[in-house]
């Protein structure tokens, strides 16, 4: 393994990168992407061992392919918040609930929520609000969901915002778990839309076997929203959440406004988060509040934390080992959690940076290690 | 990026280290494949989908063996079967990737499962769009098949609500309860099975609590039950939490009789209940095996265990399935056809589909099964109608 | 809604808060002990107290004691399980410190990864009892429920006149047992002169060095102590519910951390104030409306509380926690 690392540290793939042309960077990128469209339907030999469905019992690889770029949203999300900003959220998980919620209660026909409107306003049992004007309520609600918990609890130190965070989620769950009249409870709601599309075979464009398109329109998405994060980053805001993160006080003092910028982080992670859970809500047409427990928050953030948190290609390479390992291996069955267990310790032991850290985020941990030793000689 | 020597000598290196390792699996590529040989013969395979690993393992494991031994025992002449397991950990989220796999394999003529009723509902579209019937052995929520039924869906346990009036009809006539406490644990489960318990008692119904999945200290809900001083007791959840609930109410001196739903069958119960388990009455639509079967024996000898819950569900699912191969059902429409319209004697009970997917009421029967000294008897067959 | 039955039966409730409360309390001292002295929370600290519930179970089985043993027998089966749950909870930590946490210290990770490995931790002590175990022994090992035999069987002891509320055996262990070694741990930190090392590195580790204050002994000694304290809680855990689970820790671990906070973290008197507090709360609220939402209590007084003390009821540092 080392071997491997070593060789392609030798590259320094980096500044190559950088120093590449542009149309090359582009013709590249084009590449990858192109090869991410094709990814479902990869089936030459050496390749197609990443397939998850090679194995009797194995599950769809392009439903895999399709949880894989939701959790991508999810890591590109959080990163915003605990790789950009700083701040440590460990009720992520409500923000995806929020989003795959909002979904299921504004679009489908099974709904409390749908079915009391239908009745109030006189419309036909067949009416639900579109999919359509269910992105924005989605994003909306996440929105406001994540400027209400950070307005007050923003002001809390690092480790106090993670507790709180986490007793978001858990709110959120148990809420949509116990309010019978509103969500259907534990059973949860049915029926969600899928996104609108021509028909063919007698079935919607989007449904529930082929799950390609699915993850065609989620990578879509996802790199969408790669490109307006790194835009983002690289914008006043970016800079500013940078400040933030490396001393508040010294940037307040230089005119950043710490509370302002964080919240704006928390809102965007938020909405991220939210679109994700639709995403997730309208493939699996099936939302329940035990799909929103803790520890799918602690998954997202290992996610960011394992890939090198502070880059967007880290916590894409977090995302998409700590999601396809466990389907790629599932003969383990038993031994999964266990295995996952070990990886995080090893991983983070041997690669505290992250597997693909930023750069400037090296550097400093390249500070610190120094720091450290000399602290330990010192002793 | 990838420009000199150097970077090959790394892309190898990957490539060496990947292939090492995928070489340990196995290497039929890319599962579209499967059955083109095998069409016009008869070669099928079945799919078992339910929670194989994690918690709630032993409710579902049980059931997916005894299909395995239906289909070792069966003669099937030139027809070749084989059962393929499919874990979901009892996750919506995991089944659906699950079964888009299976749907989409058009060597799987029929699918038993899904184990719970959240992967079935989560997963009932998908096998409804790819036209492959299933047989849930234990998936009992109401909607499945009265709400949203759809006509691939097909169970061989009655559901909730049937059960919860069983139950009822247990602590009136059995038990003579007139103060019923009901607890739950606000779960897809154990909610609705006590709303339905609580419709039939009615004025027997004294109070009612809710708890949590993952609950240890029922403090609170033993003060209101000292407050309520019922008569007897009745659980809709799981063993990991009725444990130490019973453990509690024996430990604050309430006697009253401890009934409880499905959810608490299997042999752990009695390990995790311990003495204060003793007497407790646990509620199944699982009849107890004939005398005149082997099949609790060729189980034993087969798992090297008495068959647990649901296997004889497991078992008569497979059997159905294997009957239409043998009436030359050979496509997922004819086996469709053949199991919706089948009728026979099952090994839990005489079987005939509704036109929602359910066994008629009147064959279904409840148990109820005592813990004396860690295991579970059987004590009284309850028929909720009539 | 139900205020009635709060207030009719409000010496019931308080009771039974305490006695869920002392439990969280000493699995906070854990946390707060190692956020004070590492600013760092230990996401392994649930299974430490996981590893205590085994243990017992372990000394029972192997002692062979059962319901309905002498009394001589029930205090030193007793007393023989409180001190092999308290070894094996602090040798649980001390191992989480050094597999964990103590390379990524020499390395000088950024707190964040210390979070990652403490959940991989976690993850694995919950898997070994949950599935490793399993595998090598069979029964009772494995991802179900485990009856502990109700060594100590409850019984009223004496019912406080005037308020007719009956008090059991197992409570007044468990209330006097948390009181009793939280005292003798503040004690401990406050008077020896190792706890004056433990508190000089919680003030300012850099200083401490200078000093002559070993900080990896005192990081060491924490991580101790609060596996101590875990698996005392451990003990009394077993004594008042008799099961154990593979993941049993998870929600008390979360609810102590919650406590912990609460308190001010960093505090020890925080914790117990914390936990006491969060148990009651509880309580009261399940009294009031039902169980289903006691989570939610918790975490709503958590942010209000927060809200008018930023820092917790008693206000954070190890250091300073004295009078």
């Amino acid at each position: 393994m080392s071997q491997i690392t070593d060789a392609y540290r030798g590259l320094k793939l980096g500044e190559r990168w950088d120093h590449a042309p542009k149309p090359v960077r582009w013709f590249v990128m084009l590449l990858v992407v192109a090869f991410a469209f094709y990814l479902p339907y990869l089936n030459i030999l050496p390749f197609a061992y990443i397939r998850t469905d090679l194995t009797s019992s194995g599950s769809d690889w392009a439903s895999v392919l399709f949880l894989i770029v939701v959790y991508m949203i999810v890591a590109v999300g959080l990163n915003v918040v605990i790789g950009l900003a700083g701040l440590l959220d460990l009720g992520y998980v409500g923000f995806y609930a929020l989003g795959a919620y909002s979904i299921a209660l504004f679009g489908s026909t099974n709904s409390p929520v749908v079915e009391a409107m239908q009745s109030k306003f006189g419309l036909s049992e067949e009416w639900a609000v579109p999919f359509v004007v269910c992105i924005p309520i989605a994003i909306t609600m996440s929105l406001i969901a994540g400027v209400f918990l950070g307005a007050p609890t923003l002001r809390l130190r690092g480790d106090y915002l993670a507790i709180v965070t986490l007793g978001f989620g858990e709110i959120i769950r148990i809420t949509a778990r116990n309010l019978d009249g509103v969500t259907n409870g534990a059973a949860g709601i049915t029926q969600v839309p899928v996104p609108p599309g021509p028909e063919s075979d007698g079935r919607a464009f989007f449904n529930t076997i082929d799950a390609e398109r699915w993850y065609w329109l989620a990578l879509a998405i996802l790199i969408l929203i790669i490109f307006l994060a790194r835009r983002l980053e690289n914008s006043r805001v970016g800079r500013a959440w940078l400040a933030i993160r490396e001393d508040e006080d010294a940037a307040s003092v230089m005119g950043v406004a710490g509370f302002k910028f964080k919240l704006w982080a928390f809102a965007i992670g938020a909405t991220l988060g939210g679109l994700a859970g639709l995403l997730f809500g309208s493939k699996q047409q099936y939302v329940e509040p035990n799909a929103f427990m803790v520890q799918l928050s602690f998954l997202f953030v290992a996610m960011v934390v394992i890939g090198g948190s502070g880059n967007i290609y880290g916590a894409l390479t977090g995302a998409f080992l700590l999601t396809y390992l466990p389907e790629r291996f599932r003969d383990l069955v038993d031994w999964r959690p266990f295995a996952f267990g070990v990886a995080l310790v090893l991983v983070m032991i041997l690669r505290p940076q992250g597997l693909v850290p930023s750069r400037r985020r090296a550097r400093e941990f390249d500070d610190r290690r120094e720091e450290a030793k000399e602290a330990a000689a010192d002793v | 990026m990838i420009r000199s020597t150097k970077t090959w000598q790394a892309v190898a290196l990957t490539a060496v280290a990947g292939l090492a390792l995928s070489a340990c699996g196995t290497t039929d590529t890319g599962g579209s494949a499967g059955g083109d040989e095998g069409g016009a013969d008869c070669n099928f395979k079945i799919a078992a989908m339910g929670a194989l690993s994690g918690p709630n393992a032993s409710i579902v494991v049980p059931s997916v063996d005894g299909a395995q031994l239906a289909l070792d025992q069966w003669d099937g002449g030139d027809c070749e079967v084989t059962l393929e397991r499919f874990d979901t950990e009892g996750d919506p989220a995991k089944a659906t990737p699950v079964a888009t796999q299976i749907a989409g394999d058009e060597s799987f003529i029929g699918v038993i499962g899904g184990a719970f009723s959240g992967e079935t509902r989560a997963t009932k579209t998908i096998y409804q769009d790819g036209g492959i019937p299933m047989i849930s052995q234990s998936a009992t929520a109401t909607d499945l098949t009265q709400d949203d039924p759809v006509e691939v869906f097909h169970r061989l346990v009655p559901y909730d609500d049937y059960q919860g009036a069983a139950i009822a009809k247990y602590l009136l006539d059995e038990v003579g309860a007139t103060k019923v406490f009901v607890v739950d644990n606000s779960e897809a489960y154990g909610e609705p099975l006590a709303d339905r318990v609580e419709e039939t008692l009615g004025d027997s119904m004294v109070a009612r609590d809710k708890t949590e999945v993952g609950q240890t200290d029922f403090a609170p809900t033993i003060s209101k039950m000292e407050t309520a001083e019922p008569d007897a007791i009745m659980y809709g959840g799981y063993i990991a939490e009725a444990a130490p609930l019973l453990k509690q109410i024996r430990d604050a001196g309430i006697d009253a009789p401890f009934i409880g739903g499905d959810g608490l069958y299997g042999a752990d119960f009695g390990n995790a209940v311990g003495e204060a388990g003793e007497g407790a009455v646990v509620m199944c639509p699982c009849a107890p095996i004939e005398g005149d079967s082997t099949f609790a024996a060729d189980f034993e000898e087969a798992y090297g265990g008495a068959p647990g819950a649901y296997a004889a569900e497991g078992f008569d699912a497979m059997t159905i399935f294997l009957k239409a191969l043998e009436d030359g059902a050979r496509t997922r429409a004819e086996v469709q056809e053949f199991v919706s319209g089948y009728t026979g004697d099952g090994l839990s009970k005489s079987i005939a589909f509704d036109e929602n997917g359910d066994v008629p009421q009147d064959q279904v029967s409840y148990w109820a099964y005592k813990n004396e000294g860690g295991t579970l008897t059987p004590e009284v067959e309850v028929k909720p109608e009539g | 809604m139900d205020f009635d039955a709060l207030i009719s039966g409000l010496d019931r409730h308080t009771l039974d808060g305490i006695t869920r409360g002392s439990i969280y309390a000493l699995v906070a001292l854990g946390y707060t002990m190692v956020y004070g002295v590492m600013k760092l929370i230990n996401f392994a600290h649930s299974e430490v107290f996981m590893v205590g519930t085994w243990t017992v179970l372990g000394v029972y089985t192997v002692l062979g004691v059962t319901a309905g043993a002498g009394i001589g027998m029930v205090i030193a089966a007793t007393l023989l399980a409180l001190l092999a749950a308290m070894l094996a909870s602090a040798g649980t930590a001390l191992a989480v410190e050094r597999i964990a946490y103590r390379p990524l210290r020499k390395k000088g990770a950024p707190p964040l990864i210390f979070l990652i490995t403490g959940i991989g931790c976690s993850l694995v002590l919950v898997e070994i009892f949950g599935q490793v175990l399993r595998v090598v022994f069979g029964r009772p090992f494995g991802r179900v429920t485990v009856n502990i035999p109700s060594v100590l069987e409850t019984k009223t002891v004496f019912t406080i006149p005037g308020l007719d509320l009956a008090v059991s055996n197992t409570r007044i262990l468990i209330i006097v047992g948390a009181i009793v070694m939280m005292l003798a741990l503040d004690t401990f930190v406050n008077k020896s002169r190792l706890g004056r090392g433990v508190r000089a590195v919680a003030q300012d580790a850099d200083t401490a060095s200078l000093m002559g204050v070993n900080r990896e002994r005192v990081i060491m000694l924490v991580f101790v102590l609060g596996g101590a304290m875990a698996g005392v809680a451990a003990l009394l855990y077993t004594v008042q519910y008799d099961i154990t689970k593979f993941d049993i820790g998870f929600i008390i671990g979360l609810k102590a951390f919650t406590a912990a906070v609460l308190g001010g973290i960093g505090n020890l008197r925080g914790a117990l104030v914390g936990g006491l507090f969060l148990g009651i709360v509880e309580v009261y609220a399940s009294a009031i409306w039902d169980s289903s939402w006691t989570n939610v209590y918790a975490f709503v007084v958590l942010v209000v509380i927060l809200m008018f003390r930023p820092t917790g009821l008693l206000g954070e540092s190890l250091g300073k926690a004295r009078a």
